[in-house]
């Protein structure tokens, strides 16, 4: 049996497998965030408090309505969501207008409040929520084990990626969406209603959040820093793949996550920085990202 | 084709125009661009915007659609105050855009740029005969909206706001940079539009082009409106166009 | 008549107060600890709490020491607390710092201690350290150490079988003493050390690195992090099927807090060291229920008992010397025995170490838990003699002849 850099082939399978789980995290989060900054133009650095709450609202649901996993699932965004449509009508709207800097602080402001909140109410230390019953367990491929839920949550972020990609690139309203991002005063002048799909994608993106938040309830520790943590990461998958690129955002997370794994099992020291060692090549190479068109 | 026999009515029509535009002020930022435009355009007249660069032509036509930074004054529609209102919902009244630069999207296909603006009165063209106007147009659905030729792009431009039933249209200068045969083919649509009794604002630096299709021409000079010619008085004031053009 | 009342309870006051006025100790106490980050649950306010119940159980206003406490968030860095505990120091007057969790912290503050001459009772950090290498006259080092942990835990285990370990280390000062510590306990007790992996600090995913440790085929898995490294990867251990595949969890350093947001169907089975737990006699269960009425209905984790524990005993010692100079005090705190009904009775060390019991605690069943808090049933007991490292072995210099 040959061995890669020490590494036995299995092993290198599992590990494989392991950096697409991670990846998917890193998929839809960086997935709202490009579709946040393609329309407002904002880096929404709430982005990772919102996918803390989307973690928190599951676990509400369940202790305190008895609201299971799956009802969760799409309970917990439309809530996030919700939350993402009032701050874009209270406070995003009236900075649409001024330097991109200013949503960045406000938002990387309101992060700071929603975590202060969470913690204050619940502590740091983090809330138990258990795999669903139906996802207990898992196969083993005879490379590695593999617990039902991580293959759940693969499955799970392909099909919302794909989803939201057709929704964006093959609809309709994408084709609004693509347009208001373009032009949207123009697109304005044609009859639609922008400020009114800015405010809904602002919701969207932040649910997306949500989604990404429920997903990790049961397998990450649900605790107020938890989006603080990722979120860094998250901005650098955006970087690399370019700032609103869609399909950019969608590829960049799998793979980076597949990288980071591999990095995990060559030079773990590695592997929390070996995402930013990536983005600095790539804006030295290519400035506006592997898949963003240059301004 | 050709439509010499443009109702005479139009002329007359000045008493209960169709649009009403009376002081209207805009600002880019801090600077003042128009200051007090007034005119008329009354149903079923093509009317131009001639001036030099600057003068504010193009400023006047943002103006009536409500994309500009700010503005004041008086833009009746059919009655209809528009100055308070959002550009959607000017669209909404029945106001069809085609800006300078065209606005063709390169995010979107040909076909997706051409189904983008939202019917915004029942009688709009249907794709087909958008198609018998521009044949170009059908073959190249699927492109990139971009990568038409400048031409085609125009064709566009304007095939998409012929299918949202809108019957007021706005082209700022839709013969920039293209070829005389496409001119043409863009000053037979015009005239074929007002014979079927949509109502233009054309924006034009070739007054030999908009000779061809307008009723009548207003001056446009520092923001303001300095002179109103009837297109069969040009050749009979055509040194003081001249002289306000200066060409 | 009202005038009368007046005058007299008035004249009472200045009586009652006059023999507490010619000793008027006034003592500014700072809990400075991390109040926001990963570790707040287990010392943050919690701590503040104990220091109050310190000062109210030893009825200091009537012996005539009046005791103010403050507080602040040192955000587990370095260069954050330090600053607060000069400013502390040099313009607030205040007199011993309490708690400092996260090591590096801790030993900055040691150090800052020592060079202003004045106190810090230590509870929070876990680096042996502290009443090692960089022991000093003003620091006690009270609650646990890494030495300890090593000791109970991974003594533990390797007497149950568990010789072969692989450990995954949190790759900073904390996570490589506590390594160090736990495999030269593992290598004396007979077992060996197959493997380890060094995960970025904070983490999220460690699955990957659980894999490894899955492939290595040791019996114990060493945890060498805390907070929510311990909580994520316990989690994920148990969603892989590490312990269902006969591959046993040391969580080296877990607190009851950790178990509270794991759930006790996650963190079952799980052996951990700890120096106090609220439900081990009357005089803890009275004391934690006092201080969960205060603290949201939360129990008491040993890094807040040990900040009560050092608070009361540095009264004692300041109405024993009569007086708060630094020098008088320590001398007396390590004169005087320790005895409170939360560590029973022990002492400190010349090197600064308070020495008492350390017990091996395992995590209950779901089943086995009549209600929220109820979590350990105690496995053993570690004699403090054994739990702390010997001062034969020490590299304290305040003890080397």
């Amino acid at each position: 049996m040959f061995e890669l850099l020490g590494v036995p082939p299995q092993a290198l399978f599992g590990q494989v497998l392991l950096g697409l789980i991670n990846g998917s995290f890193y998929a839809i989060l960086s997935l709202g965030l490009a579709v946040i900054f393609g329309l407002l133009n904002i880096i929404n650095f709430t982005h990772g408090a919102q996918y803390m709450m989307g973690a928190f609202v599951a676990w509400m649901c369940l202790t305190y309505l008895g609201i299971n996993y799956w009802a969760a699932l799409l309970l917990a965004p439309l809530i996030v969501g919700a939350t993402g449509v009032a701050i874009e009508r209270l406070l995003l709207k009236r900075i649409a207008h001024v330097d991109h800097l200013y949503g960045l602080l406000l938002t990387f402001g309101l992060a700071l409040i929603i975590q202060g909140l969470f913690r204050n109410a619940y502590g740091s230390s983090g809330l138990p929520y258990q795999i669903p019953a139906e996802l207990r367990g898992g196969v083993n491929l005879g490379f590695m084990f593999l617990p039902w839920y991580r293959g759940w949550v693969v499955v799970a972020s392909l099909i919302v990626c794909l989803a939201t990609w057709f929704l964006i690139e093959k609809t309709k309203l994408g084709a609004y969406l693509r347009a208001a991002t373009e032009n949207p005063t123009l697109t304005q002048a044609f009859g639609i209603n922008v400020p009114l799909m800015v405010t809904l994608t602002y919701g969207f993106g932040v649910a997306l959040a949500g989604f990404a938040g429920v997903l990790a309830a049961p397998i990450y520790s649900v605790n107020p820093n938890m989006g603080a943590d990722l979120i860094i990461v998250v901005f650098a998958v955006v970087v690399i793949g370019g700032m609103g690129s869609i399909l950019g955002a969608i590829v960049t997370g799998f793979s980076l996550g597949l990288v980071e794994g591999l990095t995990k099992v060559f030079y773990p020291e590695a592997s929390a920085t070996v995402i930013f060692i990536i983005m600095v090549l790539v804006l030295l190479v290519r400035p506006a990202g592997l898949f963003g068109r240059a301004a | 084709m050709l439509t010499e026999t443009a109702p005479a009515a139009s002329h007359t029509a000045a008493a209960a125009p169709m649009l009403k535009v009376r002081g209207l002020e805009a600002w880019y930022g801090e600077s003042h661009v128009l200051h007090g435009i007034d005119f008329d355009v009354a149903q079923g007249e093509v009317v131009t915007l001639l001036g030099r660069n600057g003068a504010g032509k193009t400023t006047t036509l943002k103006s009536i659609m409500g994309v500009i930074g700010k503005r004041k004054g008086s833009v009746v529609l059919e009655g209809a105050e528009t100055i308070g209102l959002p550009s959607r919902a000017i669209a909404r009244l029945g106001i069809g855009y085609v800006p300078e630069e065209r606005g063709i999207y390169a995010s979107l296909s040909v076909e997706e740029n051409l189904m983008l603006p939202p019917r915004v009165r029942p009688g709009g063209l249907s794709l087909d005969e958008i198609f018998t106007l521009f044949p170009n147009i059908k073959e190249r659905l699927k492109s990139q909206g971009t990568k038409l030729s400048g031409g085609e792009q125009q064709m566009l431009a304007i095939g998409r706001i012929l299918r949202t039933g809108a019957h007021f249209l706005l082209l700022d200068e839709p013969t920039e940079g293209l070829a005389p045969v496409i001119i043409d083919q863009i000053g037979a649509t015009i005239r074929k539009l007002k014979q079927q009794g949509y109502t233009i604002i054309l924006v034009e630096q070739n007054f030999r082009f908009a000779a061809t299709v307008a009723d009548r021409h207003y001056v446009v000079e520092q923001g303001k409106v300095i002179d109103m010619i009837e297109n069969d008085q040009l050749d009979a004031n055509i040194d003081k166009l001249h002289g306000y053009l200066g060409v | 008549m009202k005038l009368k009342t007046f005058l007299t309870t008035t004249a009472f006051a200045a009586l009652m107060a006059a023999p507490a006025l010619a000793q008027q100790i006034s003592i500014k106490a700072g809990v400075l600890n991390d109040r926001s980050g990963l570790y707040a649950d287990l010392s943050g306010e919690g701590s503040v709490i104990a220091a109050r119940m310190a000062v109210e159980d030893f009825k200091a206003a009537e012996k005539g020491i009046k005791v103010e406490i403050v507080s602040a968030d040192h955000q587990n860095k370095p260069d954050v607390g330090s600053t607060i505990a000069r400013t502390w120091y040099d313009q607030d007057g205040v007199d011993l710092i309490l708690d400092v969790p996260t090591s590096s912290v801790a030993l900055a503050v040691n150090q800052i201690t020592r060079e202003k001459n004045k106190i810090h009772i230590n509870s929070g950090a876990a680096s042996s350290d502290l009443s090692g290498k960089a022991c000093s006259p003003n620091t006690v080092h009270w609650t646990y150490d890494t030495y300890a942990l090593a000791q109970g835990t991974g003594g533990a285990m390797v007497k149950a079988g568990g010789d072969s370990w692989f450990f995954m280390t949190a790759d900073y000062a904390f996570g490589h003493a506590l390594e160090r510590d736990t495999a030269a306990i593992v290598t004396k007790n007979g077992g060996k050390v197959v493997g380890a992996v060094r995960t970025p600090f904070p983490g999220t995913d460690f699955s990957s690195f659980l894999l490894q440790a899955q492939a290595s085929k040791a019996k114990v898995i060493g945890l060498a992090n805390a907070g929510g490294d311990t909580i994520n990867s316990i989690k994920q251990a148990g969603e892989f099927g590490i312990v269902a595949g006969g591959q046993k969890l040391a969580g080296l350093l877990v607190f009851l807090t950790d178990v509270h947001s794991l759930g006790l169907a996650t963190a079952q089975g799980l052996v951990l060291t700890e120096s106090f737990y609220w439900d081990t006699n009357d005089g803890t269960r009275t004391w934690s229920d006092r201080f969960a009425k205060a603290n949201g209905g939360k129990k008491p984790t040993m890094v807040q008992a040990g900040v009560y524990s050092g608070m009361l005993h540095y009264l004692k010692a300041v109405e024993a010397a009569k007086s708060k100079d630094s020098a008088a005090v320590m001398a007396k705190m390590k004169e005087m025995p320790t005895d409170d009904p939360l560590f029973g009775k022990g002492s400190v060390r010349a090197d600064g170490r308070k020495m008492h019991d350390m017990y091996l605690f395992e995590v209950k069943k779901p089943g086995e838990s009549k209600g929220p808090w109820d979590y350990y049933k105690q496995v053993s007991v570690l004699p403090a003699e054994q739990a702390f490292r010997p001062l034969a072995e020490s590299e304290c210099p305040l003890v080397k002849k």
